[in-house]
């Protein structure tokens, strides 16, 4: 209902007479209208509101030749006031009839009259009509509510029998649903097993009773029936499939409908076997991990397949893989019992967080957790989760006196199709996991599907990527260093090459291919570069690449050693370069730091011109850095900013991937020393690199 | 578990009357079914009034939110909220600040469906589907954590509801689970039909609706039996009242038949 406002077109009349006679007629209105209508409008409003509408019904009375039409239009914007029925109606018809007819304004004139009986005959056309349509509205409104309230009830419906069958299905304990005649409805797997066979809907409940307990079991019954108590609890003998008897337990209590009236019984059956006891703590064993007494991963699968059929197709489900930050740092720390009580309290945390919601939470290997959300229109959105648990778990606990804060990464499924694999959809989850690993802790990253093309056309490169090296597929390629100002050879850089793909470094370093062919890549340039030097063709500065893992290699020094040791490449001819941001990780700067103690020179690659960038510049005897590819084709004014500070510690300063002119005389009057690209020269075989260089 | 495959909810059965769909029917609104009609017009039939004692409870509704403003309350639970129709609490006091926040509480499924419809865009406003006689899930419901801050008053709104619990389920103590919930300077308010003051017609009335096959049964009660309500808190002025009698603001607000202004007790308490 929105407030209609004063019309500028109904403007009143100028003699302050006819304007108080106006006013007071829309007051009696308003009075009159007030005590039978419901309306949203506070008193003034409503006068305010009636009083406009008042102007606009004497402005047509004047008007020549009348319309009656603004009369249909205010009885149509009185409906919209609110709940205005006939009794508003009438007293509208009535106060106008009456009033409009004894204003000066229209007293004088016969055709007046005629006039306002055919307005007010147009104004009650206008209500009725309108009123039509917002009965309409109304009833409409109320058909999609009821749709809507009969969908989710079924959608409730649906969960609390997902849950009850869920629940049901896995116990270990038979349970039956018995209608009131005394034959079952329902009965689950596990009575299946305690009876040998499953029993038939239908089965008169009696017949499953061993002779000896029949009447046992009758006055259960009639007990239950007559309601004495909550549950009624007998041993009993089965009757087995194959004759034998079961001892059991049995457990009979009355269900009752939504109205309360008794609509069945349920029994459940404990199976007192010695046997049955075993096989029970078997299977809970085997589908829960012992040590936080969560479901194990091959629960959680079998338990994802059920799910995503019964999930509400509009709201589905999320699946969030978990991998705890920093676990093996605890472990190795502070031992293996306290990173025990440490996936003890997340699986605690993890189950206590989710409680709200219809959810299983499971542990995988190691330090990592599944958990799969049923969606309702109530379950907060995968951020908002993700920021509930990191805020959780930052909160210490206190294992053995060490306070642990810990946080965790994500890789999330939200809605996937409900017929995807579930072992597929633990593997985009990992797919994910891993990404946001890659960066930073207490990340999540969503699953997409772009990202997993590329991905599996990386892992398919990535698989055969060994063969291909074997082969001689994989080669070794040269590319020019440059001075940027005079275009004088400065080095040559040693680049892996392979016709598959152009992150061939890349794809092997995540592979952990990288190792022994990062070495290679290192013995083979070494040897170029001794054999050009002995034949006097090229002396330069010979520079290498090398990867995150390499970077972080215990036997990086070992291997770099022996290569020089082999070749006898002469130390401070080679230069190797490791990505600034691998610094922080154990080992790397340590490795590079020996590297130049041994009179190797030193690089950072990747460099981002930030003033964390330049921290190292001071930490370690860096000779040069490398302005990765991104960087210098943005012409980022900010790096180029940097570049004095560069300087000044005394580094010279290269830039990768210049294609074009324009780019080098930018770079050129931006400082930067050195450049390699495209415009300077493409990675060549060493032969062809050799004929252009001369 | 093909037994409860034709399980129609209670309240979804349109054969059955909701007074949450009588009462949008009374006041003017075509909010209702055939069933709901016809309970309705039964009643204003014995008593021919009722249409005013429907508005002038809403009217109530709209002073009563407005004071509770002035004592600087942001935030408002109205349970038994019903059908949205003219005038809603969150219209009132959204018009008036667009950060007061509301929680409708009801149980009728079609009403809290309606509500769900009209309050998808509002993000200040939510409905619970809950039974007023269960406050542990009203007060632990996602959307009173979400929106209701408990170091602030509150305007708890009962109108029209209390009628609806007999005695046996003690509102008395009902009302008091919901006050002690509530922080201090916090407002109850609430609207109750009155025994006292009514003649027999509205008796007639009552077992009109207890014989229907609404689930809803109406029990009347005395003036002193609704101050009770009020243990724990205290009245402001002018006490508790007839409806229309509670700092009327215009002529909507008071029945022309003056014993329509007795029908029901209107009073706001406050917690100190």
């Amino acid at each position: 209902m929105t407030k209609p406002s004063r019309r500028p077109d109904a403007a009143p009349p100028s003699d302050t007479a006819a304007v108080r006679a106006r006013e007071a007629l829309a007051r009696k209105w308003s009075y009159l209208l007030s005590s039978v209508v419901m309306v949203a409008l506070s008193r003034d409003e409503l006068d305010a509101e009636l009083s406009a509408q008042l102007d606009a019904l004497c402005a047509a009375l004047h008007n020549e030749p009348f319309d009656p039409a603004p009369f249909e239009e205010v009885g149509g914007r009185l409906v919209a006031l609110g709940y205005v029925n006939e009794p508003g109606l009438k007293r509208t018809v009535d106060v106008l009839g009456k009033g409009l007819l004894a204003l000066d304004e229209f007293r004088a004139s016969d055709q007046h009259t005629v006039r306002v009986v055919g307005g007010i005959g147009a104004l009650t056309c206008g209500f009725t009509a309108a009123r039509a349509r917002a009965i309409l509205d109304q009833q409409e409104s109320m058909q999609r509510s009821l749709l809507k309230a009969a969908h989710d009830a079924q959608r409730d419906q649906r969960q609390s029998e997902a849950k009850f069958e869920g629940f049901a299905s896995s116990s270990t304990n038979g349970v039956l649903i018995v209608g009131l005649d005394g034959r079952l409805a329902w009965g689950n797997d596990a009575i299946g097993v305690i009876l040998s066979h499953r029993p038939e809907p239908g089965t008169r409940l009696v017949e499953l009773i061993a002779p000896t307990s029949i009447v046992v079991f009758r006055e259960m019954m009639e007990r239950v029936l007559a309601e004495r108590g909550e549950f009624e609890r007998e041993p009993m003998q089965l009757v087995r499939g194959d004759g034998e008897f079961a001892k059991v337990t049995l457990t009979a209590s009355l269900l009752r409908d939504d109205e309360g009236k008794a609509s069945h019984v349920l029994v459940i059956a404990d199976d007192d076997t010695e046997l049955a006891l075993l096989q029970g703590e078997l299977r809970r064993q085997s589908l829960h991990d012992v040590l936080t007494g969560l479901p194990n991963r091959q629960f959680f699968t079998t338990h994802l397949e059920t799910v995503l059929r019964r999930a509400d197709p509009e709201l589905g489900v999320t699946i969030f893989h978990l991998d705890l930050d920093a676990f093996g740092l605890v472990c190795n720390s502070l031992g293996g019992r306290v990173g025990e009580k440490l996936l003890q309290h997340v699986a605690r945390r993890l189950r206590a967080l989710m409680s709200r919601e219809q959810a299983m939470v499971a542990r995988f290997d190691g330090d990592e957790f599944g958990i799969i959300v049923e969606n309702t229109a109530f379950t907060p959105d995968v951020a908002t989760t993700m920021a509930a648990i990191n805020a959780d778990l930052a909160d210490p606990i206190y294992v053995d006196e060490h306070g642990l804060a810990i946080s965790v990464s994500a890789g999330v499924v939200h809605r996937p199709a409900p017929d995807v694999d579930p072992v597929e959809l633990l593997r985009m989850a990992d797919l994910a996991l891993r990404k946001a690993k890659k960066d930073q802790r207490g990340q999540w990253e969503l699953f997409h599907h772009n990202q997993d093309t590329s991905f599996r056309q990386d892992a398919a490169l990535a698989v055969v990527m060994p063969g291909a090296w074997e082969q001689g597929d994989i080669g070794v390629c040269y590319q020019p260093v440059r001075m940027l100002a005079t275009g004088e050879l400065a080095g040559v850089e040693a680049v892996l090459h392979w016709d598959l793909s152009d992150r061939c470094a890349e794809l092997a370093d995540e592979t952990g291919l990288i190792l022994p062919m990062g070495e290679w890549l290192i013995r083979i340039a070494a040897g170029q570069a001794q054999w050009w030097r002995q034949r006097g063709e090229i002396d330069a500065q010979f520079g290498v690449r090398l990867t995150r893992h390499q970077s972080t290699d215990a036997d990086l020094v070992s291997r770099v050693v022996k290569v020089i040791e082999e070749t006898g490449m002469p130390h401070e001819k080679l230069t190797l370069s490791m990505p600034v941001c691998v610094l922080g990780v154990a080992d790397a700067a340590e490795n590079l730091a020996t590297l130049a103690d041994r009179g190797i020179r030193i690089a950072l690659d990747d460099f981002g011109l930030g003033p964390r960038d330049l921290a190292w510049l001071t930490e370690l005897p860096v000779v040069s850095v490398l302005v990765p590819k991104d960087l210098v084709r943005r012409q980022d004014l900010r790096s180029a900013a940097l570049i004095p500070a560069v300087h000044d510690l005394g580094v010279n300063l290269c830039v990768d991937g210049i294609e074009t002119e324009e780019q080098a005389e930018w770079w050129t009057a931006a400082g930067a020393d050195l450049a390699i690209g495209a415009h300077f020269g493409s990675p060549e075989a060493a032969g062809d690199l050799l004929k252009k260089l001369n | 578990m093909a037994e409860t495959q034709n399980w129609v909810p209670l309240g979804i059965d349109t054969n059955v009357p909701s007074m949450a769909r009588v009462y949008d029917y009374i006041l003017g609104g075509a909010h209702n079914f055939a069933a709901d009609r016809q309970v309705g017009s039964q009643i204003e039939k014995l008593v021919p009034g009722l249409p005013s004692v429907a508005r002038l409870n809403r009217r109530f509704l709209g002073r009563a939110v407005n004071f509770l403003m002035d004592q600087g309350v942001r935030q408002f639970l109205d349970i038994g909220s019903g059908i949205p129709t003219v005038a809603n609490v969150h219209e009132v006091a959204q018009e008036r600040d667009p950060a007061a926040r509301i929680v409708y509480v009801d149980k009728d499924p079609v009403a809290v469906a309606h509500s769900q419809l009209l309050l998808a865009d509002n993000e200040n406003a939510a409905i619970v589907q809950a039974d007023m006689r269960d406050p542990e899930t009203v007060l632990s419901s996602p959307e009173v954590k979400r929106l209701l801050h408990w170091e602030e008053p509150v305007g708890l709104l009962m109108l029209l509801m209390l009628h609806w619990v007999p005695d046996e389920d003690d509102p008395q103590k009902l009302v008091a689970t919901y006050r002690d919930a509530l922080p201090a300077g916090s407002f109850v308010v609430m609207t109750h039909v009155a025994k006292d003051q009514i003649d027999e017609s509205v008796d007639q009335a009552a077992a009109v609706v207890n014989r229907s096959k609404s689930a809803d049964q109406m029990h009347m009660r005395t003036h002193a039996q609704v101050n009770a309500l009020f243990d724990g808190f205290e009245l402001v002025e002018p006490g508790l009242v007839g409806c229309g009698e509670w700092r009327p603001d215009g002529p909507g607000d008071i029945a022309d038949e003056t014993s329509m202004n007795m029908f029901l007790y209107a009073g706001v308490g406050r917690k100190d």
